[in-house]
C-alpha cells in the first residue's frame, strides 16, 4: 500500500485472524499445565503432573514408537524412489511428460479415506493381512507424491549447467549425479523428507482402516481416547508434539524454505 | 543432460509400481467389489449387480448426509476465502524473516496433526470452554452456549484446517501480480476495496480457483473434525462410510458410498482444474 501503513480496520482483521489460527494451539499448550482433571484456560492451579501421567501410559508410548517407526520407514524407502522419478521428470525428454507427473501425484487428489478403504479391501482379499507391513506400504503410497514434488522443485532450482560441465569433462551420468547433482539437492531432499515424515506421522484417514488392536498409530490412539476422556493428558501430549513439529518446521525453513517444500 | 529412454523407464518404474499397486489397483478392486452382492465383507456371488448403488440412491438418510457435507463444504470455502485474502495479501507484502514467521504461523494448522487442532477446538468451544467463559465475563451471554456437536463447530474446525491451503494457493497467484498495477490503481485514486475488486481479485483468480478446489476436496473427505467436534451431531460422508464398514459390516454399501465420494471428488477437481486452466492458472496440490 502506498501509505506504507495498514489502516486500523485492516490491522484489526489481521490480529483477529492470527488469533483464530493460533487459538486452539495456544489453548492446548496453556491448558496442559492444568492441575485438575478438566483442561482449563488459563489454569486455576498449575502443575506438570499430566506430562508425567501421559508419559507413563504404555498405550501412548507404544503407539508413538510405532508411528515414529512407520514414518521413518516410509520416508527412507521413499527417498531414493522419489529422487529417481523426480530426476527422470526434470532431466528426461519423453512423451506424456504431463501425464506421468499427474499419475505420480494422484494419491494427493484421491480422498484419503477412499484410499484407506481400497487398500484395506484389496489387500485383505489377496491375503496381505499383516498390519505393520500394510501400514508401511500404505504410508509409502500417500507420502511419495510430497517427496517427489519437493525433489522436483529442488532439481529445477539448481543450475544444470554444472551437470553439463561435468559430463563434457568426461564424467559418467551416474558419477555426475552423485558428485554434482546430489550434494546440491540434498537440503531439498532432507526438507522434503521431514515434511513427508510429518504427513505420515499425522495421518489418520488411511491408518484408521489399517490399524488394529495390536498395532495402532499414535493419532488413532489419541482419537479413540479423546472420544471418551476430557482430561489434560492429551493436551500435554499434544504440546510435546507441537514443540517437536515446530522444530522440524524451522529446520525445513532453514534447509530449503517452507514454501518451496510445500510446493505452492 | 540427455537420459536414454531405457534409463527413464527404470528410473520411473519403482514409483509407478507403488502407485499402481497401492492406489490404482485397490481403487479398481473397490469398484469391482461395489458391484458384487456381499455379506459381512465376503462376496456371495460372482454376478455383477448395481444393487449397492440402487440401495445408496434410495437411502434418503445417506443422500441427506451427502447434501449436508456439500453444504458444510460451501460454508467452509466461503470463510476460507474471506479469511484467506487478508492473510495472503499481507504475506505477499512482507519480506525476509517477517514473511517466513507469518508463513509458519499461517500453515501451522497444516503441520500439526488434525487430531490435535480438533482437540484444541474441543477445549475452546466446550460448555466451560474459553469462548463461553469470555462471552459470559463480557456479559454478552448469561448461560453457556452449546457450540459443540453443531454444524457451526464443524465449520469452524474445518475452516481452520483449510485456511493454510487457501492462503498458499492465493499467495502463489498474488506473487505473480506486478505490484505496479496495484500502485497505479492507488495513485489513480482507487480506494482499497475498489483496488481489491478491480485489480487483485481478477488477477489472483487462478489461485482462488485452485484454493476452492482444495477446500472442497479436503472438506468432502474430512473425517477427524466431524468425529471429534460433533460425534452425535450432523453426519458426514466419511463417518457414514466408516460406520458401514466398522459398525454394520455392510461392505457392499460402504464401497458403493466410497466410490460415489471418489467420483464426486474427481468431478469437482476436474471442473475446477478446467476453470483454472481457462484463466491461465495452475493448481497447487495438497491434502490432509
Amino acid at each position: 500500500m502506498i501509505r506504507g501503513r495498514a489502516e486500523p480496520l485492516l490491522l484489526f482483521v489481521r490480529v483477529v485472524l492470527v488469533m483464530f489460527i493460533l487459538m486452539p494451539l495456544a489453548v492446548i499448550m496453556l491448558s496442559s499445565l492444568t492441575e485438575g482433571s478438566i483442561p482449563e484456560f488459563p489454569p486455576s492451579s498449575w502443575s506438570l503432573k499430566w506430562y508425567s501421567h501421559v508419559l507413563s501410559q504404555p498405550i501412548f508410548i507404544t503407539s508413538a514408537w510405532y508411528s515414529l517407526l512407520l514414518a521413518l520407514l516410509a520416508t527412507t524407502i521413499n527417498a531414493p524412489i522419489a529422487i529417481m522419478s523426480a530426476f527422470a521428470i526434470t532431466r528426461g525428454r519423453f512423451r506424456g511428460h504431463e501425464a506421468v507427473q499427474t499419475f505420480l501425484m494422484s494419491p494427493l487428489i484421491v480422498p484419503a479415506v477412499v484410499t484407506g478403504i481400497a487398500i484395506l479391501l484389496s489387500f485383505t482379499q489377496f491375503g496381505w493381512r499383516n498390519a505393520m507391513s500394510r501400514l508401511v506400504f500404505a504410508h509409502i503410497v500417500i507420502t511419495l507424491p510430497y517427496l517427489i514434488r519437493t525433489v522436483i522443485a529442488a532439481l529445477t532450482r539448481i543450475d544444470s549447467s554444472t551437470e553439463e560441465a561435468a559430463m563434457t569433462l568426461g564424467a559418467t551420468p551416474i558419477k555426475t549425479f552423485l558428485l554434482i547433482t546430489l550434494p546440491q539437492i540434498m537440503p531439498g531432499i532432507i526438507a522434503g523428507g521431514l515434511f513427508a515424515f510429518i504427513i505420515s506421522f499425522d495421518n489418520v484417514s488411511v491408518s484408521l482402516f489399517l490399524s488394529n488392536a495390536k498395532f495402532s498409530t499414535l493419532p488413532i490412539v489419541v482419537l479413540g481416547y479423546v472420544e471418551f476422556n476430557m482430561d489434560p493428558s492429551i493436551a500435554a501430549l499434544s504440546t510435546l508434539l507441537i514443540i517437536l513439529t515446530t522444530l522440524m518446521a524451522l529446520l525445513i525453513e532453514h534447509l530449503a524454505g517452507l514454501r518451496n517444500t510445500l510446493g505452492s | 543432460m540427455n537420459i536414454s529412454r531405457r534409463a527413464i523407464f527404470w528410473l520411473l518404474l519403482p514409483a509407478f509400481l507403488i502407485i499402481t499397486m497401492g492406489l490404482v489397483g485397490p481403487l479398481l478392486w473397490l469398484f469391482y467389489f461395489s458391484l458384487l452382492a456381499s455379506d459381512a465383507g465376503i462376496p456371495t456371488s460372482e454376478m455383477l449387480t448395481s444393487a449397492n448403488y440402487a440401495r445408496l440412491f434410495s437411502d434418503f438418510h445417506a443422500l441427506a448426509v451427502y447434501g449436508n457435507t456439500f453444504k458444510v463444504s460451501i460454508y467452509v470455502t466461503f470463510f476460507a476465502i474471506a479469511f484467506g485474502y487478508p492473510l495472503a495479501t499481507w504475506i505477499a507484502k512482507l519480506k525476509g524473516r517477517k514473511s517466513a514467521i507469518l508463513t509458519l504461523v499461517v500453515i501451522s494448522p497444516l503441520l500439526v496433526s488434525i487430531v490435535i487442532t480438533s482437540y484444541g477446538w474441543l477445549v475452546v468451544l466446550g460448555t466451560n470452554g474459553i469462548l463461553n467463559k469470555s462471552l459470559m465475563t463480557l456479559g454478552l451471554i448469561n448461560q453457556p452456549i452449546k457450540w459443540l456437536y453443531s454444524t457451526l463447530a464443524i465449520v469452524i474446525g474445518l475452516t481452520h484446517i483449510v485456511l493454510p491451503f487457501m492462503v498458499l494457493s492465493l499467495l502463489s497467484a498474488l506473487e505473480k501480480i506486478d505490484r505496479n498495477v496495484i500502485e497505479a490503481a492507488a495513485v489513480l485514486g482507487a480506494k482499497p476495496l475498489k483496488q481489491f475488486y478491480h485489480v487483485t481479485l481478477p488477477l489472483s483468480l487462478p489461485g482462488l480457483i485452485s484454493g476452492i478446489a482444495l477446500s472442497f476436496t479436503i472438506c468432502m473427505s474430512a473425517y477427524v473434525t466431524p468425529a471429534v467436534l460433533g460425534p452425535s451431531g450432523p453426519q458426514f460422508i466419511t463417518t457414514l462410510i466408516f460406520n458401514q464398514f466398522v459398525t454394520f459390516f455392510d461392505w457392499g454399501m460402504g464401497s458403493s458410498m466410497a466410490i460415489a465420494l471418489f467420483l464426486l471428488g474427481m468431478g469437482l477437481v476436474f471442473l475446477f482444474l478446467k476453470a483454472a486452466y481457462r484463466y491461465g492458472g495452475i493448481a497447487a496440490g495438497g491434502q490432509v
